[in-house]
């Protein structure tokens, strides 16, 4: 974490040095105020420190305000911030429901004019990746890399024991049985749902093994009959999928009274031999001095309706705010961030997958990058993750599903009870 | 005499301004201040209730009392409003409960230290809730935790699913916290209430036979009636205002379970962008405060 | 054998101490934690640190809390700077009305005080948006003070309506304005008043949340109980650094109490009345 502190420190007198830069630049200083997450981990803070001082060489009088917000309040700071009178200019956000909401809502400029023109941003990748901030082939965002989720496990303790990688959710209950069998005070998975994303993202990737995409596209977007919203059983097989693993020992006790972090440090402290995490961990774990560990996909479900060679996959990249005063110049920085360059300087700080991967080749990864990145390009398809897909509402019922479930207060079949009656409410208001 | 606002005197005693003109500059930036930002936004949380409406959406569709119907079936509507009540009753009975036994042993059970312990008692209540909730939240983590590490000492077992995880334990975890910083506050007040009881009463409650127990039971409670009820009125208060401790503990959770009315007003505007609904909620907030308001006006006419 | 009268006071002196250590344990665990490295705090939580390493103070001062410190002293000095002078005002004209107007104005007031910030936090904030002022001090400044207006009144005002009306009558006579008498002859009567309503309200304002939270987005804007939960959310692991901050944020403000408590203590006196 001391890497981060080092970075936003610099980011603070750069920062100041560049607005004295932009006030000496004469009449027509422009600010561009903008917000990324705190802990999106790798170099974030100095790339960006190093791009900004790049793009003002070429546009004199530009000053920067960067801001960052921690994980759990940028839904609803940048939903405030963006509904009152000084949003940010340009803001992070993963492609999905809120990012089109902000679109539609007309609070998310529409991008595709500057996107197209000379130097602008759609012609560093390619349409599939343009189409993630994308309605009826209008630009309402800027993707500039994604993110998927993995299982790390150390490999040092699967050889002493001899496991193996799973390949079914059943094998992957046996396997905590088996950990829990050689030690039953380790855990072999923490979860560290407090702040509720954690299951949300397993309970994604579960429904999407039991049912497919096929199973889930209409309920996910509410386009479905009311009296069908949400009925599919294999709903309720993908929560007792969660059941089964916690029967089987998977997680810790007070898995909604632990944050991720705390789960995360018992994965790279070797007290946790398994956890599943976010591509972006490896960076993490690396940062921790921690690098002996194995990566594997979230296994089938025997049975299951979705496609095993799927991937979780979330890309995320930038909005402009509809409020911004210069929103020509906004577009060229965000622009010039996927530049070829920039995205491989991006990809190497960051060991994230960039939008732009035409000098993909010339990032000198770590072996777990590596893997990674030729997984996501193997995948066969791609899953976004259920809280930002979903109306904001319905995402909120499924949060709280999650906990609900973990902390065994209310059944499979309750829970999507629950969020059946939110969900046709939420249609009901559409 | 020479004036502040330059040679407004006049020979004869006569004022310059008539009273009238005089009380209004006097009061209206307190009042001004109070309508602008306190009642104009309250007769706007009423009228919004009646709508249907986003936190970015730009328009907004006439529902009626729609919202208000939605609110008194919803389950999580009446686990908040529970919560408060919880809150209040809860901090009635602790905080100005222990204040009370505090500050009578600190009138007249000691005398040697009694600045001492007075002032490490207070001490919690000048930092922030926030702060206290956030160096509480790491004495209640199930894996670290403090706490933990305490219960198991004396041979007890904590709760598996955590302090805060635990949704039949964790508003009561809540209502500690907050006793653990208020109390001090009841304390201080109420002392200050029993160094004004006369000593003679004792004395001559102390002929008919009436000392510790009793005494207190007769003399003091009475004596400091007042007081007793300025308290229960400003935990009242404070128990429908509380924000900070929930937000921060448990943001509400562990699925909804710890919410209360201002932190579920909060989550549904902000969180949820469902403004019309979470106006909704406020309403029944304003309602009960214009209430407890009305009370304390009885209150302090009779004091 | 004890007598009865020392096993009492042995029993208020138990019950004493073991309040007071149940509010100290955490505040000084806070300080001591502060000390610790990240792996102490896995493996001897609440052994003494090793050594004194400052390390997780600068972690925690890297974030901006000199910031969050100014912004909230600035913005608490201003604030309680307003609400006093308009409180005091009001509350003396009110203490003296008559009219069935002011009478009424004092109930809103009364009643204003139990109105919850949570309760008008959306058009509040609509209004402020509207109005441009998010992420301004002046716009969260004058928003703090309306809240802590109520209250303080309520304080002045039973002051005020025990203050002696001789002198009044004199100044009065002699050709002063209402005004006039109010800062040349009460105000400087009125010390401890002014002085419990100052303390209380710098608690208050200090202390606010929720409208901190709203009104200010901006990191370097943000005051120190907005900032304190920026901190835990982004060092939720690095618990030193957390407390580091903490620390920083209260053990001055905790200083200043002790040595200020006398009049803390008599600030609430005036409350009974």
């Amino acid at each position: 974490m001391s890497y981060l502190m080092k970075n936003r420190s610099r980011i603070a007198a750069a920062g100041l040095a560049l607005g004295v830069l932009g006030a000496a630049g004469g009449a027509n200083a422009q600010e561009i105020k903008m917000w990324n997450l705190a802990d999106a981990g790798g170099g974030e803070a100095e790339f960006l420190l190093d791009a900004a001082a790049e793009f003002s060489e070429t546009h004199p009088g530009v000053t920067f305000v960067f801001e960052t917000f921690p994980n759990e309040a940028y839904k609803t700071q940048i939903q405030i911030a963006l509904a009152g009178s000084s949003p940010p200019d340009v803001f992070f956000n993963w492609s999905g429901e809120d990012a089109m909401r902000l679109a539609r809502d007309g609070l998310a400029l529409d991008l595709t004019e500057y996107a197209n023109a000379e130097g602008g941003f759609a012609h560093e990748m390619s349409d599939g990746w343009l189409s993630s901030f994308a309605i009826d082939g209008r630009y309402y965002g800027m993707p500039t890399h994604a993110v998927s989720k993995y299982f790390y496990y150390s490999t040092a303790f699967f050889e002493e024991h001899g496991l193996s990688e799973p390949t079914t959710i059943a094998e992957l209950g046996g396997l905590c049985t088996s950990i829990r069998e050689i030690d039953s005070s380790i855990v072999p998975w923490p979860l560290g749902n407090n702040d509720r994303w954690k299951l949300n993202h397993l309970i994604t990737m579960l429904n999407h093994r039991v049912l497919g995409d096929a199973g889930t596209a209409a309920d996910y977007n509410l386009s479905a009959p009311a009296d069908e919203l949400f009925t599919n059983p294999g709903y309720v097989t993908a929560w007792q999928a969660v059941l089964d693993l916690q029967s089987a020992g998977c997680f810790e006790g007070a898995p909604n009274a632990t944050a991720h972090e705390s789960a995360n440090a018992m994965f790279s402290a070797e007290a946790s031999p398994m956890i599943y995490c976010g591509s972006w961990c490896a960076a993490q774990f690396h940062g921790e001095g921690f690098t002996e560990f194995g990566l594997f996909r979230l296994p089938a479900f025997e049975g299951g309706a979705g496609d095993p060679g799927a991937g979780f996959l979330v890309p995320t990249g930038y909005q402009v705010s509809a409020k911004t005063e210069h929103p020509e110049l906004v577009a060229q920085w965000i622009s010039s961030l996927v530049s070829d360059e920039n995205a491989a300087k991006f990809a190497s700080t960051m060991e994230a997958i960039p939008s732009n991967a035409t000098l993909i080749d010339t990032v000198d990864g770590t072996e777990h990058y590596k893997w990674i990145a030729e997984d996501m390009a193997s995948a066969t398809g791609s899953v976004n993750v259920l809280d930002v897909l979903l109306e904001n509402n319905v995402s909120n019922a499924y949060l709280d599903a999650g906990v609900e479930i973990l902390n065994g207060t209310k059944t499979p079949e309750e829970v999507m009870a629950d969020i059946r009656a939110v969900a046709i409410a939420a249609q009901d208001a559409m | 005499m020479n004036s502040p606002f330059g040679t407004q005197k006049q020979a004869g005693g006569r004022r310059t301004m008539s009273s009238g003109a005089s009380n209004a500059i006097l009061l209206l930036p307190a009042l001004s201040l109070c309508m602008i930002f306190i009642f104009v936004p309250a007769m706007l949380a009423i009228s919004g209730s009646l709508y249907s409406y986003g936190l970015t959406s730009p328009t907004r569709d006439f529902v009626g009392l729609g919202n208000y119907i939605k609110l008194v079936q919803d389950s999580i509507f009446w686990v908040s409003l529970k919560n408060n009540l919880i809150i209040v009753f809860g901090s009635i009975v602790l905080q100005i409960g222990i204040g009370c036994v505090l500050a009578a042993i600190l009138d007249r059970g000691i005398t040697f230290g009694s600045t001492f312990f007075r002032t490490i008692i207070f001490m919690p209540v000048i930092v922030s809730a926030v702060a206290v909730a956030v160096v509480w939240l790491i004495i209640l983590d199930p894996n670290i935790g403090m706490l933990n590490k305490i219960v198991q000492s004396v041979g007890l077992t904590p709760p598996s699913l955590g302090w805060l995880g635990d949704p039949k334990i964790s508003i009561w975890i809540v209502l500690g916290v907050a006793a653990w910083q208020q109390t001090g506050f009841m304390m201080v007040l109420i002392l200050a209430g029993l160094q004004g009881v006369p000593q003679e009463r004792y004395e001559a409650a102390a002929l008919d036979g009436a000392r510790g127990l009793r005494a207190f039971w007769y003399i003091t409670l009475p004596s400091i009636r007042n007081i007793l009820i300025v308290a229960v009125l400003i935990t009242t208060i404070g128990g429908f205002k509380v924000f900070d401790f929930v937000f921060v503990l448990t943001k509400g959770g562990p699925a909804n379970a710890t919410q209360v009315l201002g932190t579920y007003t909060y989550l549904q505007a902000f969180t949820l962008g469902n403004l019309g609904y979470a106006n909704a909620i406020a309403v029944v907030l304003l309602l009960i405060a214009v209430l407890i308001g009305w009370l304390q006006l009885k209150v302090s006419r009779q004091a | 054998m004890m007598s009865k009268f020392r096993i009492t006071k042995i029993a208020l002196y138990g019950i004493m101490i073991l309040w007071s250590t149940f509010v100290l344990m955490p505040l000084v665990w806070m300080v001591l934690a502060s000390f610790k490295t990240r792996r102490e705090m896995f493996t001897a939580p609440y052994d003494l640190p090793s050594a004194l390493t400052l390390d997780s103070f600068e972690r925690a001062w890297g974030v901006g809390l000199g910031w969050f410190i100014a912004n909230s002293a600035l913005i608490t000095v201003s604030s309680v700077g307003l609400i006093i002078l308009v409180s005091g005002t009001a509350a003396y004209v009110l203490a003296r009305a008559k009219s069935v107007w002011l009478r009424m104005a004092y109930i809103a007031i009364v009643v204003g005080f139990a109105v919850p910030v949570a309760a008008v936090i959306v058009p509040l904030y609509q209004m402020v948006s509207a109005a441009g002022f998010v992420n301004s001090y002046v716009g969260l400044i004058i928003v703090t003070s309306a809240y802590g207006i109520p209250f303080t009144v309520i304080l002045f005002f039973a002051f005020f309506l025990d203050f002696p009306k001789e002198l009044e009558e004199a100044a009065r006579l002699d050709g002063c304005s209402k005004q006039q008498i109010f800062f040349r002859i009460i105000i400087p009567l009125s010390g401890p008043a002014v002085a419990s309503a100052a303390i209380f309200q710098a608690v208050f304002v200090w202390n606010e949340f929720l409208l901190a939270l709203l009104l200010l987005n901006s990191p370097g804007r943000k005051t120190i109980p907005v900032g304190i939960l920026q901190l835990q959310g982004e060092f939720t692991s690095d618990w030193p650094a957390i407390m580091a901050g903490l620390s920083l944020a209260t053990v001055p403000l905790l200083l200043v109490f002790i040595v200020l408590q006398k009049y803390f203590v008599r600030s609430l006196a005036g409350l009974g009345k």
